[in-house]
C-alpha cells in the first residue's frame, strides 16, 4: 500500500504532528510492500506539487494541530487548492488527524465533521479521524507520558499498514478523554490553584525575561 | 456600537460581495454605528505558525510587525466583529482563516474551566461579539452553513464572547442590519 501524508502544521519538520506522523508511519512501514511520502503543507510554494500527489495519491492522511477549533490556514489553502477535483472518479481515500494541546477531544469534534463533509465533496472514501489532545509540544513531555501515546500511534499505523484502516478501538483511545470526568475535573480544578497549572508557561515567561509583562494589553485604549 | 468588518473575500473578481459589505457598512453608519470595515485582502498579514511567542516572549502582541496588529487593535476594541467570507470548500477563505488565528495574543496562555472545559484566560476585560456573514458558492447546502457556524461558536467560547448570528448574503442587507441594530 502507499500512503501520502500531508502534515498541515504551520510548525513543518519541528511540529508535534511530525512526531506522532514519525510512530504511525514506523507502524506503518512494519508490512512488507509498503511505501509513503510526506509533504509539508508549510512550504505554500510547493503547492503544484501538492496537487500533483493528491492525484497520484491511493491513499491520503491529512494532519494537522488544531488552529482556533478548525485547520491551519495552511491546510484551508491546501484544500482550496483541490477544489477543481471534486468528484474526480479515482480521488484517494483520505483520513485525518487532528491534535490539540487541549486534553479534551470534544474541541476537535467540531471540523471533525467539516473533514467528513470535505471527504464526501471531494468523492473520496472518508477512512476517519484520528483525534489526540494534550498534544502541545509533546516532544518536551517526559517519557512516562507519551510512551503509551506513540505505541499507539504505532499500533494504529500498523494496522492501517495491514488493512488500510484506522483501528477504531485504538481511535476511541486516543481520543480520550472525550470530556473531563467529574474526577477530572476536581482533580483541574484543584490544579488550577496551585502554581503548578502556569508552572511552563511562567518558566517560559521567565527564561525570555516577559514575566513581568504577562499581562499585558498593548491594544487596550 | 463599534463594528468591526472583517472582509475575507479573496478575490478582487468578486464586487458583488465587497458591494454587499459596503451596502451594509453604509446602512450601519446611517443607524449611528461607526463601521471599520478591513479588506483583509489588501492587508499583510503573515501566517501564524504556533510559536506561542505572543504569549512567552512578546506578551499580548505577535513577534511579527504585520497588519495583525492594526487588526488586533480593531478587534479588541469593537463591540461587535462580522466575520465576513464567500464559502468555499465549505468554509470561510484560507484568507479570513489566516488573520482569524493571528487573534491568540489577545488570549493569554493560561487554561481555566469554561462549562466544564479547557480553555484559555481572557487577556482583556472585554471581547466583541461575533457575527458571521457567508456568500454561499456553487455545492453550499445548509450542513456547510450549519458546521461553519458550529465551529464559530466553539471560537466564541474561546474569545470570550456569545455567538450572534450567521447571516447569508442571499438575505437582503437590511435583514443583516436590523439584525445587528437588534443587539
Amino acid at each position: 500500500m502507499k500512503l501520502t501524508v500531508f502534515n498541515g502544521s504551520p510548525r513543518g519538520r519541528k511540529s508535534t504532528t511530525k512526531i506522532l506522523l514519525e510512530h504511525f508511519i514506523n507502524g506503518f512501514m512494519t508490512t512488507d510492500g509498503n511505501t509513503y511520502e510526506m509533504a509539508y503543507l508549510n512550504r505554500v510554494k510547493d503547492s503544484d506539487n501538492f496537487i500533483k500527489l493528491f492525484q497520484e495519491a491511493e491513499q491520503v492522511l491529512l494532519a494537522f494541530p488544531l488552529y482556533c477549533d478548525a485547520m491551519p490556514a495552511m491546510v484551508k489553502i491546501f484544500i482550496e487548492s483541490l477544489e477543481p477535483l471534486c468528484d474526480r472518479a479515482d480521488n484517494p481515500s483520505i483520513g485525518f488527524l487532528v491534535q490539540s494541546g487541549f486534553p479534551e477531544a470534544i474541541h476537535s469534534r467540531y471540523v471533525e465533521r467539516y473533514l467528513e463533509k470535505l471527504a464526501r465533496r471531494l468523492g473520496c472514501r472518508y477512512t476517519g479521524t484520528v483525534i489526540k489532545g494534550s498534544a502541545n509540544r509533546i516532544e518536551e513531555q517526559p517519557g512516562w507520558m507519551t510512551r503509551k501515546v506513540f505505541k499507539s500511534f504505532y499500533e494504529l499505523g500498523k494496522t492501517f499498514g495491514e488493512t488500510g484502516e484506522f483501528d477504531e478501538q485504538i481511535v476511541l483511545k486516543l481520543a480520550k478523554p472525550e470530556r473531563l470526568t467529574a474526577f477530572q475535573l476536581w482533580i483541574f480544578r484543584l490544579m488550577l490553584k496551585t502554581p503548578l497549572a502556569s508552572y511552563n508557561w511562567n518558566k517560559m515567561l521567565k527564561e525570555n525575561n516577559a514575566f513581568k509583562k504577562r499581562f499585558a494589553k498593548p491594544y487596550a485604549i | 456600537m463599534k463594528i468591526t468588518i472583517l472582509n475575507g473575500n479573496p478575490n478582487t473578481d468578486n464586487v458583488k460581495f465587497d458591494n454587499y459589505l459596503k451596502g451594509l457598512s453604509g446602512l450601519l453608519e446611517s443607524n449611528e454605528h461607526t463601521v471599520t470595515v478591513l479588506q483583509l485582502r489588501e492587508i499583510d498579514v503573515r501566517y501564524c505558525i504556533g510559536c506561542f511567542d505572543c504569549w512567552v516572549k512578546t506578551p499580548g502582541e505577535c513577534k511579527v510587525a504585520d497588519g495583525s496588529r492594526h487588526m488586533c487593535r480593531e478587534y479588541i476594541n469593537s463591540d461587535l466583529v462580522l466575520f465576513a467570507s464567500p464559502i468555499t470548500m465549505g468554509f470561510t477563505s484560507a484568507l479570513l482563516k489566516k488573520a482569524h488565528e493571528k487573534l491568540l495574543p489577545l488570549l493569554l496562555p493560561y487554561l481555566e474551566l469554561v462549562q466544564n472545559e479547557c480553555h484559555h484566560v481572557s487577556r482583556y476585560q472585554k471581547y466583541p461579539l461575533m457575527g458571521l456573514l457567508l456568500e454561499k458558492s456553487k455545492g453550499t447546502d445548509e450542513e456547510d452553513v450549519k458546521i461553519i457556524t458550529d465551529i464559530y461558536k466553539r471560537d466564541a467560547i474561546n474569545f470570550k464572547t456569545s455567538f450572534c448570528f450567521t447571516k447569508l448574503t442571499d438575505d437582503p442587507v437590511e435583514e443583516v442590519a436590523n439584525e445587528i441594530n437588534r443587539i
